[in-house]
């Protein structure tokens, strides 16, 4: 499985020159501190920082790039954790154990977790790519619309009806979700829901309507506070508990390699990134005895999601040398820089460059430690948010998510999106309506929709069409399972309840 | 809201009825609109079906909403009311959020950021005029330079010209 020859040669251009090392700790920082302003994207700091691309060799800009990703990667979970505010849909399950745990003074173990989940994720999935890449590519090839198509309703219904106590209520917001991921134009050319406006022809802008729906809930709420932390000795922010918390990780070593596991085989699939934290959320959720403790501050959520968050961006990486296909927006970005270079991705890739793919998967391993150490004194400073006070932090917040906002959509757009969704997502948080649901359906809706449309006329309309893709079918049953396993196991468990009760 | 049924009383909670019929209303009127601009299955293939179960989810939704109301569970939004101060705080933080985002792009995101910054700390409790003044200053000179120098990304400024 391991080409020896490719492998040498990326070890002999990894110690023969110190240039490619040069760029990965301020790639690592770049990455960290993009995702400190609500509003900025991994993508956008990777195209920001394509005018750098021309001025390195191949493998340095490389390098540069996947160091700013493995930043962003585990960046993404900072303010996930103290403010609830995700910034990607790849932090959404760190949201729910991690932001309690700040809530309640634990912020600065909260984020050792995260980072430590994260430096694991990423360290399981290279070694895995550095095994089985070209297999890996080969399997990618194998997943079609029908499974893309099973796979996103999963996620929308697989968060529907984890977050919150009412099934209807999170089924909704995921179907809600997935009907204003389709506003805009459709496959047909024609506008819907648009409201005459050409502001939304291309559909709703995204990271807004994230940010909106997230930051609106907890940061109105905390409008009315003085302290993330309501308890001034909770406030503190202490190396060594960030210590304690990564030591606290390796105590859920089970949890964490599984979702390394599942990051790294749900990301290889395009969108799968967005999808993998809460895959592996809910399955640790599951497996659970006490499942009730998730959502309240239990450290295994917080492993699950990031440690499936973070190898997620290995198995796109594998997408994206194996296939020449970005699974989402900084893969994309990635494959740009690769024209800039003069060199085409894909399959031919991976045989005439094998020592160039074995060197950044080498590299990555190495920017794990450099992102631990890195990481560590990141997460120090970025604690200090809690000693903030409300009343500055919530508008600073606020600004700065809808100047982000209005220089990513380029028009009000943006800004007005942010708003609305923001009063929307705070709406649906009083009401116990999980925002999580409406904004994977509002992020998968339109790949929902194509993947939908290009399996009906692969099928020319016939049912029987879905009989031969065992793949999908096996999916459709997990999808099932996930939701009625899980009411059958407390229906059961009320049944004995009353039964010891009559007797 | 406590209503009388012919032989008994229940009680619907009828700000999130009124919510939950804001989101059926919505889908109704996707499908609907999406239907007037095209009717092909290409249009339709998703719009129309989760249209659909939007509708029988919300039907759920009303239903359990009013079925729990003689009985509400533990932790429901009907056990967390918000206090007359906690809501004017979190009505107006709303309120001076949509007035930073409708005006920012008319008078430039330096003056509409400092306002925005200034009039919120004060409307949750700052009284150092000080604070009041240097943390937006500061504030609108870093971001829109951040913005416009280091990020070239201009946005839309009415003083600081040279920064974005």
């Amino acid at each position: 499985m391991i080409d020896f020859h490719a492998l040498f040669a990326a070890l002999h251009l990894l110690g023969s020159s110190w240039q490619p090392w040069a760029v990965v700790i301020p790639g690592i920082l770049i990455g960290l501190l993009v995702h400190a302003v609500p509003g900025l994207t991994t993508s956008m700091a990777l195209a920001i920082c394509l005018p750098l691309i021309p001025y390195m060799d191949f493998l340095q800009a490389l390098i540069f790039m996947t160091a700013m990703y493995a930043g962003a990667v585990f960046g993404v979970a900072v303010p996930a954790i103290l403010l609830n505010v995700p910034g990607s849909a790849a932090a959404v399950g760190t949201t729910f154990d991690g932001f309690p745990m700040a809530k309640s003074g634990k912020h600065n173990e909260a984020l050792g977790l995260a980072l430590a989940a994260s430096c694991f994720g990423q360290a399981v999935v290279y070694s895995l790519l550095l095994i089985l890449a070209g297999p890996i590519g080969r399997l990618a090839l194998k997943l079609g619309p029908p499974e893309m198509l099973v796979l996103s309703l999963w996620g929308v219904t697989l968060i529907g009806t984890l977050s919150g106590r009412h099934l209807s209520r999170g089924l909704l917001a995921g179907a809600f979700g997935l009907l204003l991921g389709t506003v805009g134009l459709s496959a047909r050319g024609v506008p819907r829901g648009t409201f005459g406006s050409d502001l939304l022809l291309d559909g709703i802008p995204l990271v807004p309507a994230i940010v909106g729906l997230f930051a609106a809930a907890e940061l109105f709420n905390l409008a009315g506070r003085d302290y993330i932390v309501d308890d001034f000795t909770q406030r503190r922010v202490q190396a060594i508990r960030i210590l304690a918390g990564m030591r606290d990780a390796f105590r859920h070593r089970g949890v964490m390699l599984r979702g390394a596991l599942i990051g790294s085989g749900i990301g290889i699939i395009p969108g799968g990134h967005a999808i993998a934290n809460l895959l592996s959320y809910s399955v640790a959720k599951r497996s659970a005895k006490d499942p009730e403790k998730f959502g309240t501050g239990d450290p295994r959520g917080i492993v699950a999601a990031e440690s499936a968050n973070s190898s997620s961006e290995g198995g796109s990486m594998a997408t994206l040398l194996a296939l020449g296909i970005p699974t989402g927006g900084a893969t994309a970005v990635m494959l740009v820089a690769f024209s800039m270079q003069n060199i085409t991705g894909g399959p031919s890739f991976m045989r005439d460059h094998g020592d160039i793919v074995y060197a950044v998967i080498l590299s990555n391993l190495a920017q794990v430690g450099v992102l631990a150490i890195v990481g560590i004194a990141f997460t120090y400073i970025a604690g200090f948010v809690v000693k903030v006070r409300l009343r500055m932090l919530v508008p600073t917040i606020l600004a700065l998510a809808v100047i982000g906002s209005y220089a990513l959509a380029h028009d009000i757009a943006g800004p007005i999106t942010l708003a609305v969704f923001a009063i929307i997502g705070w709406i649906m948080h009083k009401f116990d309506y999980p925002v999580q649901a409406a904004v994977v359906g509002l992020l998968l809706g339109r790949g929902t929709e194509g993947a939908l449309l290009r399996t009906y006329q692969m099928s020319g309309g016939h049912l029987g069409f879905l009989l031969t893709r065992p793949i999908a079918i096996i999916m459709f049953v997990l999808l099932l399972a996930s939701i009625l396993l899980p009411r059958l196991r407390s229906a059961r468990s009320v049944q004995r309840k009353e039964g010891v009760l009559v007797k | 809201m406590l209503l009388n049924f012919p032989g008994r009383k229940v009680d619907v909670e009828i700000p999130h009825v009124a919510f939950a019929t804001g989101i059926g209303g919505w889908a109704v009127w996707y499908c609907w609109d999406a239907w007037h601009a095209n009717a092909a299955v290409e249009n339709l293939i998703l719009i129309l079906p989760v249209s659909l179960i939007a509708i029988v989810l919300y039907v759920f939704v009303i239903a359990g909403s009013i079925k729990r109301a003689n009985i509400p569970p533990e932790g429901s939004s009907l056990h967390q009311p918000v206090s007359r101060k906690t809501g004017v705080r979190i009505a107006g933080s709303m309120a001076l959020l949509g007035a930073f985002v409708l005006t920012g792009p008319l008078i430039g995101f330096d003056v509409a950021s400092f306002l925005y910054m200034l009039l919120t700390m004060a409307f949750l409790g700052e009284r150092r005029i000080l604070v009041l003044v240097i943390v937006p200053l500061m504030f609108s000179v870093i971001v829109i330079y951040s913005f416009g120098t280091l990020l070239s990304t201009p946005l839309p400024v009415l003083i600081l010209r040279g920064q974005s």
